[in-house]
């Protein structure tokens, strides 16, 4: 029901772009350590580029029939919904608990080391499933009032480490070799996480500019290298010291005697998770062909909680859930494999036949 | 209307649960008198003393001291034996006795770095015995030197003042030298410059 209701598609992609921006808040020892200020831009050039290859397809298939993948495939290969459904459902997991890890050990080493990791995920994940009932459209709505939270937490974390820029810290130079452009590149891929869900929700939306993705991305980029520049050049080396370096950040902005803005941060990034695993809910029950309805929501919420608790207590389960490569093939494959068979299908079934 | 309200209701009890299991029980309260606002370290008897600073609103400074060769183990030491629940989250000012910080000083900005509950820019100066001693008489001492750092600092922005600066200027290759700031008490608390050398 909700996604017949169409929306206007800015505050849909500005939703988006929230959630690419400001999963940077997470960013943990992901970056080549050795590596320039100057080198981490060739890579966040490199991945955004990547990001909007891959969301060509999603967006063809936009322009072309003002609908989204799930609804293309319904109509051209009916057969083929059960395995769409189970391919998306499996990689929007993926990328659920591709999130949802890192927030849970920051929020634990950061600012509860005595709480539960789970239980943190277990109060995060009813909110989500609460969200995720309600839809799409409330979301973005949501994700207006997080775009306005978040350019004051940056103002404030970028205006507050302004006093502690040191250009000796970093060099400008190119410093680096190719596996370290590749492990920086796949880093910087991270936000194509967002072509899947608008490949999956963007048949809600109306009023579709090919220039709203873009900006969206172009806006990620600024982001992550203001970020990137005040890591380098506020934190030095004393950003390698400890993990979550954005968190290290938020702890060096201050403004005279008012220091330190962590509990911004942390605002922050539990809203933005908690927009992603939101977004991902209703990208899963809208796959399985059920948009909004509590049972889906909650047999899937579970599947996130079961391997986010197996996660906590086994290692290899954590490894392979927070492997950086799966990440990516996960992502390309909804986002840029599936769209792009069924647009030609969808070209084929609409040719004229002789 | 049924499902709104049990919604809500699970809402509210995992909500409930959190606040109980996360820090709102008595076992989690931090005493104020826990809260460590200032560090010092000196030697007495040719021993290295580590004085922890507990947050007081009284004249005189409320001190503990602990015998220990690093900041580390005197943080051990000080949880173990002296101060149940010691927190350093809000801690503000590590001085350094200019008579030790050949040995202690690299190596404890190098433990603070690693500890995430501990501010970096919480302010690190070297000082003379008798700073020393004033700070352990008077209250407003700390004020003070907080004071002529943020002057010192606006005066000449070259000099490191935090942990985040001295780590580092500690860890940076090439420069031979850094500036830390240095208070003096001979008529009233001074702050000047001291040039450390890096280890080779």
């Amino acid at each position: 029901m909700q996604a017949r209701i169409k929306f206007s598609s800015k505050r849909f992609l500005l939703a988006l772009m929230l959630c690419a921006c400001s999963i940077i808040l997470l960013q943990n020892d992901d970056l080549a350590a050795d590596t320039s200020f100057t080198f981490q831009l060739l890579g966040i050039l490199g991945g955004l580029s990547v990001c909007f290859v891959l969301f060509l397809p999603s967006l063809f298939i936009k322009i072309r029939t003002d609908g989204d993948v799930l609804q293309l495939a319904e109509r051209c290969t009916p057969r083929a919904k059960l395995p769409l459904a189970a391919v998306y459902s499996c990689c929007f997991v993926y990328t659920a608990l591709y999130f949802l890890l890192p927030y849970t050990e920051m929020f634990h080493t950061k600012y509860f080391p005595e709480a539960s990791p789970c239980l943190i995920t277990v109060v995060l994940l009813a909110c989500c499933v609460y969200a995720a009932c309600k839809g799409v459209n409330v979301i973005s709505r949501f994700g207006v009032f997080l775009f306005a939270f978040a350019l004051l937490t940056n103002i404030l974390m970028f205006g507050g480490s302004v006093s502690e820029v040191d250009w000796g810290h970093c060099t400008f130079a190119l410093r680096g070799d190719a596996g370290e452009f590749l492990q920086n590149t796949v880093y910087f891929v991270t936000p194509a996480f967002i072509i899947p869900i608008f490949a999956c929700l963007s048949g809600c939306v109306s009023n579709f500019r090919l220039r709203q993705p873009v900006f969206a991305l172009v806006f990620t980029g600024i982001k992550y290298a203001a970020v990137i520049f005040f890591i380098c050049f506020a934190l030095g080396d004393y950003s390698r010291r400890q993990g979550f370096q954005t968190f290290l950040l938020s702890r060096v902005a201050h403004f005279s005697t008012f220091a330190g803005i962590e509990s911004f941060y942390l605002a922050l990034s539990t809203m933005a998770v908690f927009m992603i695993l939101s977004l991902l809910l209703c990208c899963i029950t809208k796959s399985v062909g059920r948009s909004g309805e509590l049972r889906p929501i909650i047999l899937f919420t579970g599947i996130i909680l079961a391997l986010d608790v197996a996660a906590t207590y086994l290692d290899p389960v954590r490894e392979v859930l927070t492997n950086p490569l799966l990440f990516v093939v996960l992502t390309v494959i909804p986002a840029a494999v599936i769209p792009m068979i069924w647009y030609f299908i969808g070209r084929k079934s609409n040719a004229p036949k002789n | 209307m049924r499902r709104k309200i049990s919604i809500v209701l699970t809402i509210w009890s995992v909500a409930f649960s959190a606040l109980l299991l996360t820090g709102c029980n008595t076992s989690r309260r931090i005493e104020t008198a826990a809260i460590i606002e200032n560090v010092s370290v000196n030697r007495q008897d040719g021993e290295i003393i580590y004085t922890f600073y507990r947050l007081t609103d009284d004249e005189k400074p409320w001190g503990v001291d602990v015998r220990a060769d690093s900041l580390e183990e005197a943080c051990a030491l000080a949880e173990e034996s002296y101060i149940p629940h010691f927190s350093l989250a809000k801690l503000e000012l590590l001085m350094i006795d200019e008579d030790v910080y050949e040995e202690v000083m690299e190596s404890d900005i190098d433990f603070i770095s690693t500890r995430p509950s501990f501010s970096p820019i919480a302010y690190v100066t070297l000082c003379d015995d008798k700073t020393m001693e004033s700070f352990r008489e008077n209250n407003r001492a700390q004020r003070v030197i907080e004071e002529q750092l943020i002057l010192l600092k606006n005066h000449n922005p070259d000099v490191s003042i935090n942990y985040l600066s001295i780590f580092n200027q500690f860890a940076r290759e090439g420069e031979e030298s850094f500036t830390v700031p240095f208070v003096s008490s001979e008529k009233e608390l001074k702050v000047s410059e001291f040039e450390i050398r890096r280890k080779k």
